[in-house]
């Protein structure tokens, strides 16, 4: 339909700077799922509900402390891994020691009662924290593409949050023992590691990732229920890397990225909603375990 | 103890249907939760205001209204059990669905077998309320398939100086996609060019390669119709790549609202409901009966809502008492609601059309210097009957 009027390469730079920030958002979204199953061996399904909560946190800061901006995003950051912890002392630690599918069932059990709360709490109505905070969504020149303000901020968290990860993982004491849980939790705890403060920091940190990745959707786009759908829609992509691990999300979720929106934009607009899982069914059958995933954790994915 | 519960439930029953039975029961299914909750469950809750209204002032002759409401999430399966248990247990004289489009099959399928009317309220009207209407089905929404594109690229073509290159957007839903599919036809009738379709998943985290697409293909003129997320969030993922034509959509709840947000004057919106900045009497009532029932959402959200309750209160007065789903039925098929300026002109219902025999449409968009939404077209009226 209708001649293009881009020019080849402009056009491949903003394919390019879509397929980054595409990547991103399911990055930091995947990142969460990553986090608990490898650590504790639960599939989260209420991330998505966890990231809402996460952006109506946003929300009411902003609204509580409009005046100071920065003061309202630490502390929705902060309540965000509050919530994770407390979901852990709640309710998940009581599912230690159960079957897998039990703990997975308490995890949709958990995501019908945010979506129900959320609704009862502030309605259904559209939000819009990043107007609250007084700040814009400016479009910004990346040679000849354009990316937007928030869209940036999703590169540099995801990178800064993977970089930090890493790091923690591998040189801290408490990441060596969320490694050691995750490889060996009978182990762990006979060397004296308390395996619950362990997944109590993997479900804060995974809900705080995942809250941040809902806030910065809320301020791309808006708050509202639809943060759920989107939620599931990265879980592909940890699929694809590897539920166990955080380089296979980055991976899978570069690799689900870009053929989204190159089919989107060569082929059809359609295929973007079922691209993700064509990728995961074409993995299922060369590399069940993903890109990175661990060959013995197969029985439980 | 077990025999205890049992007659105490029994006595809970039996006291529910006295109570039903000197009452007129409304029964709704409505995603009142889910991803398309924001522009239906308010439709819902200023029903109910306006119900609680009603009984306020003593009932429709004389007998108060009872509306229960069902949350189906938007989802065709609890749609089709709300509507079983409101038609066979909660004994409803009329059911409203006020849901997607999915939902449809399975609820009428459940209103025919128990033979009560079914009112679509804030839920997109089907072809079957409109000539040559279908008996049991009627619809007050004020957002109508065809018609919508009718009036939207009406408008284009008499505001546009330049040749028009038109980019369509739509969502991956059976109506939306229908819409668009219609608009890119008429495009053509109208001596337009049609540039790009883009159909967008319901939802996506990131619009903004749908939009690339959308602005390669260099629409000078943009026709979005589907629900409000979808057309204004590829509105403005196009913006931030650098877009600069024209965007006219659909005017849904929250519009008036979001031109306020938004402050593009390139932006517009066609709808068919009065905005609030008309300041007519009746939306100082809309304001009070809100204020009243406790409903949450921004009064300028509420005009639906409140016409849905005109309408139950209308036909459930010219159904008498005692009430049966025929008589009521019988009653909306000859129904005429006066809406004091809500919309351009009376909702009237006949034997043959259960939609409405003229639409109203008005257009509005973000005045930068007034600094206010502004009317750029008054009512401009399509002849239902003559489609």
């Amino acid at each position: 339909m209708g001649s293009r009027v881009r020019g080849n390469d402009d056009r491949q730079v903003q394919l390019a700077v879509n397929i980054v920030v595409l990547a991103s958002i399911y990055a930091l979204i995947s990142c969460g799922y990553v986090l608990i199953y490898r650590v504790s061996r639960v599939l989260s399904l209420a991330h998505g509900e966890l990231m809402l909560l996460g952006a109506y946190g946003l929300y009411t800061t902003a609204s509580l402390f409009s005046r100071s901006p920065l003061l309202a995003v630490a502390m929705a950051l902060l309540l965000a891994a509050v919530i994770g912890l407390l979901v852990y002392a709640l309710l998940m630690r009581r599912m230690t020691g159960e079957s897998v599918l039990a703990a997975v069932l308490v995890t949709i059990a958990l995501g019908i009662l945010v979506r129900g709360l959320t609704v009862l709490i502030w309605s259904t109505q559209e939000r819009h924290p990043l107007n609250l905070l007084g700040w814009g969504n400016a479009s910004l020149p990346i040679g000849a593409a354009r990316i937007s303000g928030v869209g940036l901020a999703f590169v540099v968290i995801t990178a800064a949050l993977y970089g930090g990860l890493y790091i923690f993982l591998r040189y801290t004491h408490w990441g060596i023992r969320m490694r050691a849980a995750g490889q060996n939790p009978l182990l762990a705890a006979q060397r004296g590691i308390n395996l619950h403060a362990v997944y109590a920091l993997a479900w804060a940190l995974a809900t705080f990732t995942g809250g941040i990745a809902g806030m910065l959707i809320a301020c791309d786009n808006a708050l509202d229920q639809t943060m759920v759908t989107i939620g599931l829609k990265a879980f592909p992509a940890a699929l694809v890397g590897g539920l166990d691990s955080l380089l296979g999300a980055l991976a899978g979720s570069l690799i689900v990225a870009c053929a989204e929106v190159l089919l989107i934009y060569y082929v059809d607009p359609l295929l973007s909603e079922v691209v993700p899982f064509a990728v995961l069914i074409a993995m299922l059958v060369v590399r069940p375990w993903g890109l990175f995933g661990s060959r013995e954790e197969l029985d439980r994915v | 103890m077990h025999s205890r519960i049992i007659v105490a439930a029994a006595l809970a029953a039996l006291a529910q249907a006295v109570a039903a039975q000197d009452a007129y029961v409304v029964g709704v299914t409505g995603a009142m939760t889910g991803p398309q909750a924001g522009i239906l469950a308010p439709v819902v809750e200023m029903a109910g205001a306006y119900v609680n209204h009603i009984n306020g002032r003593g009932g429709i002759n004389g007998k108060q209204v009872r509306l229960v409401v069902a949350d189906d999430q938007g989802e065709p399966s609890r749609a089709a059990a709300n509507a079983k248990k409101l038609v066979s247990q909660d004994n409803v004289v009329l059911l409203l669905n006020s849901s997607v489009s999915s939902t449809y099959a399975p609820v009428v399928a459940e209103a025919k077998r128990a033979g009560v009317p079914l009112y679509y309220a804030g839920a997109v009207c089907p072809k079957e309320t409109y000539p040559p209407a279908d008996a049991l089905q009627f619809c007050s929404t004020a957002f109508g398939a065809t018609l919508d594109s009718q009036a939207a690229l009406d408008f284009i073509k008499r505001n546009s100086k330049e040749p028009v290159r038109l980019g369509l957007a739509g969502m991956a839903i059976p109506v939306s996609r229908g819409e668009i599919d219609y608009a890119e036809g008429l495009a053509k009738k109208l001596g337009m060019t049609p540039v790009d379709k883009e159909i967008t998943p319901p939802p996506t985290p990131d619009y903004t390669p749908f939009a690339t697409k959308l602005k390669d293909a260099n629409p000078n003129w943009m026709w979005a119709w589907s629900p409000w997320f979808a057309q204004v969030r590829t509105y403005e993922a196009m913006r931030r790549i650098g877009w600069q034509g024209r965007y006219i959509t659909w005017a849904h709840l929250n519009a008036e609202e979001e031109l306020a947000r938004i402050k593009d004057p390139d932006f517009y919106v066609i709808g068919t409901n009065a905005f609030f900045e008309d300041s007519l009497p009746i939306q100082a009532e809309i304001r009070a009966v809100a204020h009243r029932g406790n409903v949450k959402y921004p009064v300028t959200y509420l005009t639906e809502g409140y016409i849905v309750g005109v309408v139950i209160e209308t036909a459930l007065k010219n159904a008498g008492w005692p009430p049966t789903p025929q008589k009521v039925a019988g009653a909306m098929s000859k129904l005429k609601v006066d809406l004091k300026g809500l919309r351009g002109g009376p909702l009237e219902w006949t034997k043959d059309n259960h939609f409405r025999t003229r639409q109203y449409y008005r257009v509005w968009h973000w005045d930068a210097q007034k600094n206010a939404v502004v009317r750029v077209q008054d009512w401009q009226a399509i002849d239902v009957a003559r489609q």
